[in-house]
């Protein structure tokens, strides 16, 4: 078997301070890959666990195809319950941090209890110490990171947002790649665990199980992303990073406005990748070994798109400096920006105010300040609108803010934000590829036609890429089946895209499980009320109207029997006795 | 879904793909299987329990292209590699497999898009949409009349190591031709060039119907662009050519904006082509002779120009990478406003509109066909 493909858990108990490896039975990981499914396979482990119950586990792991020649396979996934939504909730982080494990070569790492004091924790190869951290809670991230440079390897820390109780802090990795949804930053401090170092030394890459059937998925693949306008066009991820898409979402009438009252904004301008070039002339960076490049730094790091269009367009705002300004500030204390600045408008929209410029930037200081806003704002949007009176302002779904494409603009995505297991997120099926960047081929965006299924494939499909470490936008070139390819050449596993897909769909369907038996049924699959009542902006020749919410709960239902679930959208019986046995051939 | 499995049958029935309604099996999958037959069978239930797919498409290509697939499969081989690039970057390589049995086609269609069953033509599937399986299809189809041809003339003169062709395989050759048409010619496009933005959706919609109807694109591999004052509109990346109101971009030259991330692949390449010469349109299609005699002689090297009837053939692979077509296409299309790019197709620009350039690809069409009649007669 080639390295590629390892089960090594080093298992840390913050409590006792107690650490011990092990290499997990084949079966478990040749059935959950890497990455997110071992993180769902440990959370699935105790399901009942609260999030930051110090029995919940906080897991790191590494891909199966970290460490190899395979493009854009280096991601690293953080696994934990979300204290934001309750919900299972992993998050794909780049940097070099999974290259670092492996190198150490530790697969995944597995950690529980609570320590009594802010800690750091240094892995180097194999050996693990304590050491008490000597920064202050208000300590921005860059000094910490920083101050652990001189230790090599790669670092995660959480910053002040965590410390403060923000429900939605991040956990950050080598200064510039967060894990930013669900609030995985506290579950990290709720073990006072302040930052963890990894530096290993071994040759990882070394003994791929076929390295010339690596190096033709390999090939494939490059010529797939060199093919691709929306990866390697001119005005494609590497050359505008992931900003590329603001005048694209635009133009689509799909851009979350002020709350999602309106889905065009006029200032968008201000905010896209050219806008971004001329102002800032950024350069272009890289997660190791892959050629899309998608991050962007100037003197300051530039905001994904995401965030671009959230501290924009959501917040009604043309200023791309305090975007920027807004975006440090996240990046400093440790914040989601998605649901940071989807708070806010939520509040801007409840208060009948307007933050902009400045005073975004203030308002979003302000949310590590003190006082029963500071407080609200700090809980995430569901919460903060229904303590004010309004909880149908909150553009959250199982309180997960949602991101920046407005469901009425692409109905694959509505129906994805409802059925994703980690509440309101866009990437657990990405239909963006296909109902507006048109790859693999275009669907219609505004229909619910076929959609059941092709979201469920797509969830189950990166499941998979989630779990071997692979980037989502190399999908938006290359598929499973050239990666399986790889997969196979890498570990020597005769697994096939089928096969992968399998898995994928037993983790996922997990996940699902697991949600259910923390309480969540058909009713939390469900959009704000404002997509079915209200039509976004349309423009010249397009239209867009409310969700047919009879037409929504259709395809939910088709969902619903294609994923194996009951009417209420738990797991049918017959399925969980499934779940475990991932290969079925 | 049946909006879906209507649709792609008449497409390929009017692509010229299959001869009629019965040569095609087309299902799409939601939580039921949609279908344009009455009842589906069990086999092809199975195909579905096993693979996690929405679409499936079961389809004996014209008797032409069938007689000619045949004729690849001839040395029973498990695997079909294409010659030409954009079969080898999309499909890579085409499984073969003996009959329609449900374990195997699950297996095959495990490892690539499509496959070719031998007592039943293609099979291709999607996981998006019924459009996934069709260009599938017809992506095998091009794939594998291209290699025919360019394996039979290459074995015929010696060239990159193919074994030279029995007289019954030449004689086979020739009968096919006589059978095949370079392409079909349509009504003529209109010389006089749009003025504004209707006009200019107007123009394009007719210049790639026009295209796909007279088989210079095979499948969705081709873009056409148009160029008014600063601004270029161009077919966007996987669009059909016969289907492009509405997937046209509007790519301002001054890189104002990024709503070019969905334009053609070979965005960079008509920029650039633009720019270097008063061309107004430019036509990019797959014509078939002209693949194949772009691929005449021994392997091409990058940087290298050679010229078949006078038209200039160039190496350059799909994108803006660093081999890409777009660091060697533009020079070569400054003389004759044309070049073919080696194994994947001919750009025709034109000062003034599409109706010059189709007549110029057809015209290139036409001439790589009786060169290849001729180098079929040399070489015998």
């Amino acid at each position: 078997m080639g390295k590629g493909f390892g089960h090594t858990c080093l298992f840390i108990d913050m409590t006792s301070r107690r650490t011990h490896r092990e290499v997990l039975d084949s079966e478990i990981s040749e059935a959950f890959l890497g990455g997110r499914g071992m993180g769902t396979y440990f959370l699935g482990l105790e399901p009942g666990l609260t999030a930051l119950d110090p029995a919940a586990p906080l897991i790191f792991a590494t891909g199966a195809l970290t460490g190899s020649h395979i493009p854009s396979s280096g991601r690293m996934m953080i696994s934990a319950f979300s204290p934001l939504t309750n919900t299972v909730c992993s998050c794909s982080v780049g940097g070099g941090f999974a290259l670092e494990m492996k190198r150490s070569l530790i697969d995944i790492i597995h950690i529980t209890g609570r320590s009594d004091k802010q800690t750091n924790i240094f892995i180097e190869n194999d050996s693990i110490s304590f050491e008490d951290s000597p920064w202050d809670r208000e300590t921005p991230l860059s000094r910490i990171f920083e101050d652990l440079s001189p230790s090599g390897g790669s670092a995660a820390a959480v910053g002040e947002a965590a410390y403060r109780g923000c429900l939605y802090a991040s956990i950050m990795v080598d200064n510039s790649f967060a894990s930013g949804r669900g609030g995985l930053g506290l579950v990290m401090a709720s073990k006072n665990i302040r930052a963890l170092v990894v530096r290993g030394n071994a040759h990882v890459r070394a003994t791929p199980f076929d390295p010339e059937a690596e190096e033709k998925a390999r090939t494939d693949i490059i010529r797939l992303f060199d093919a691709s306008p929306a990866l390697m066009g001119r005005s494609g991820i590497h050359a505008y990073g992931t900003s590329a898409l603001v005048d694209l979402m635009a133009s689509r009438h799909m851009m979350p406005t002020a709350n999602f009252r309106r889905t065009f904004f006029e200032g968008s301008t201000a905010f896209s990748g050219p806008a971004i070039r001329s102002e800032e002339t950024p350069r272009h960076y890289a997660c190791r070994g892959c050629p899309i490049a998608c991050k962007q730094k100037s003197a300051r790091e530039i905001p994904e798109f995401e965030t671009l269009s959230h501290f924009g367009a959501l917040n009604e705002n043309n200023d791309l400096k305090s975007i920027i300004e807004a975006n440090l500030i996240c990046n400093e204390t440790g914040m989601d920006t998605i649901s940071a600045a989807s708070t806010i408008a939520c509040l801007a929209e409840i208060k009948g105010a307007r933050y902009t410029g400045d005073a975004l930037v203030e308002k979003v200081r302000s949310i590590m300040g003190t006082g029963s806003e500071a407080e609200l704002l700090r809980k995430g949007s569901a919460i903060l609108a229904r303590e004010l009176g309004a909880p149908g302002k909150s553009m959250s779904v199982k309180s997960l803010e949602l991101p920046a494409y407005d469901p009425r603009g692409a109905y694959g995505m509505a129906l994805a934000y409802a059925t994703s297991t980690r509440g309101g997120c866009h990437l657990r099926a990405y239909p963006i590829a296909h109902e507006i960047l048109g790859k693999p081929v275009k669907t219609d965006r505004f229909s619910f036609s076929g959609k059941a299924r092709i979201i469920k494939i797509a969830e189950d499909t990166n499941t998979v890429v989630d779990s071997i470490g692979a980037c989502k936008f190399a999908f938006l070139a290359a598929s499973l089946e050239e990666y399986a390819k790889g997969f196979a050449a890498v570990t020597g596993l005769a697994y096939d895209t089928q096969d992968l897909l399998r898995i994928g769909d037993n983790i996922y369907t997990l996940e699902r499980h697991i949600n259910s038996i923390r309480g969540f049924t058909r009713k939390d699959d469900m959009l704000p009320e404002r997509f079915y009542t209200e039509p976004g902006t349309g423009g010249p020749g397009i239209e867009i109207p409310p969700l047919d919410k009879g037409q929504f709960f259709s395809a939910l239902e088709r969902y619903y029997r294609i994923r194996g679930c009951n009417p209420d959208g738990t797991i049918a019986e017959t399925r969980i006795k499934g779940l475990l046995l991932c290969r079925t051939r | 879904m049946q909006n879906q499995v209507n649709k792609y049958l008449g497409k390929l029935i009017n692509h010229g793909l299959v001869e009629g309604p019965g040569d095609a099996e087309l299902y799409g999958l939601d939580d039921e299987i949609y279908s344009n037959r009455d009842q589906v069978p069990e086999k092809v239930r199975a195909v579905f329990d096993a693979l996690n797919i929405n679409s499936l498409l079961i389809a004996l290509p014209e008797p032409v292209r069938w007689s000619i697939i045949s004729e690849l499969l001839r040395g029973n081989p498990d695997v079909i590699s294409p010659t030409d690039s954009e079969s080898l970057t999309f499909i890579h390589d085409i499984p073969v497999i003996g009959s329609f049995d449900p374990g195997a086609i699950a297996c095959a269609l495990n490892r690539r898009k499509g496959c070719i069953v031998k007592d039943r033509g293609i099979v291709s599937f999607g996981t998006v949409s019924l459009e996934q399986a069709f260009v599938v299809m017809s992506s095998i189809c091009f794939a594998t009349f291209v290699k025919y041809f360019t394996d039979i003339i290459n074995g015929l003169h010696g060239f990159r190591g193919m074994p030279r062709p029995t007289s019954l395989q030449i004689d086979t050759c020739q009968e096919f031709l006589t059978r095949i048409t370079p392409y079909k010619p349509s009504s003529p496009l209109s010389p006089i060039p749009p003025a504004d933005e209707a006009g200019i959706i107007k123009a394009m919609d007719a210049a790639g119907k026009a295209m796909v109807h007279a088989h210079l694109v095979d499948s969705f591999f081709g873009n056409i662009s148009l160029r008014l004052g600063d601004v270029i509109y161009i077919s966007q990346t996987g669009s059909s050519l016969d289907e492009l109101p509405g997937r046209i971009d509007r790519v301002p030259l001054d890189g104002s904006s990024t709503c070019e991330i969905t334009s053609s692949s070979e965005l960079s390449a008509h920029v650039k082509i633009y720019e270097l010469s008063n061309d107004r349109a430019i036509l990019h299609g797959h014509p078939r002779f002209s693949v194949i005699m772009s691929m005449f002689g021994e392997p091409f090297k990058f940087g290298e120009t050679r010229h078949i009837g006078g038209i200039p053939v160039v190496a350059g692979e799909v994108g803006a990478g660093r081999k890409g077509l777009v660091h060697t296409l533009p020079q070569a299309m400054l003389k004759d406003h044309a070049a073919i790019v080696h194994g994947h197709g001919v750009f025709v620009g034109s000062a003034h509109t599409f109706h010059e350039a189709y007549e110029k690809v057809s015209s290139i069409e036409t001439g790589c066909f009786e060169l290849y009649k001729e180098a079929l007669k040399s070489g015998a």
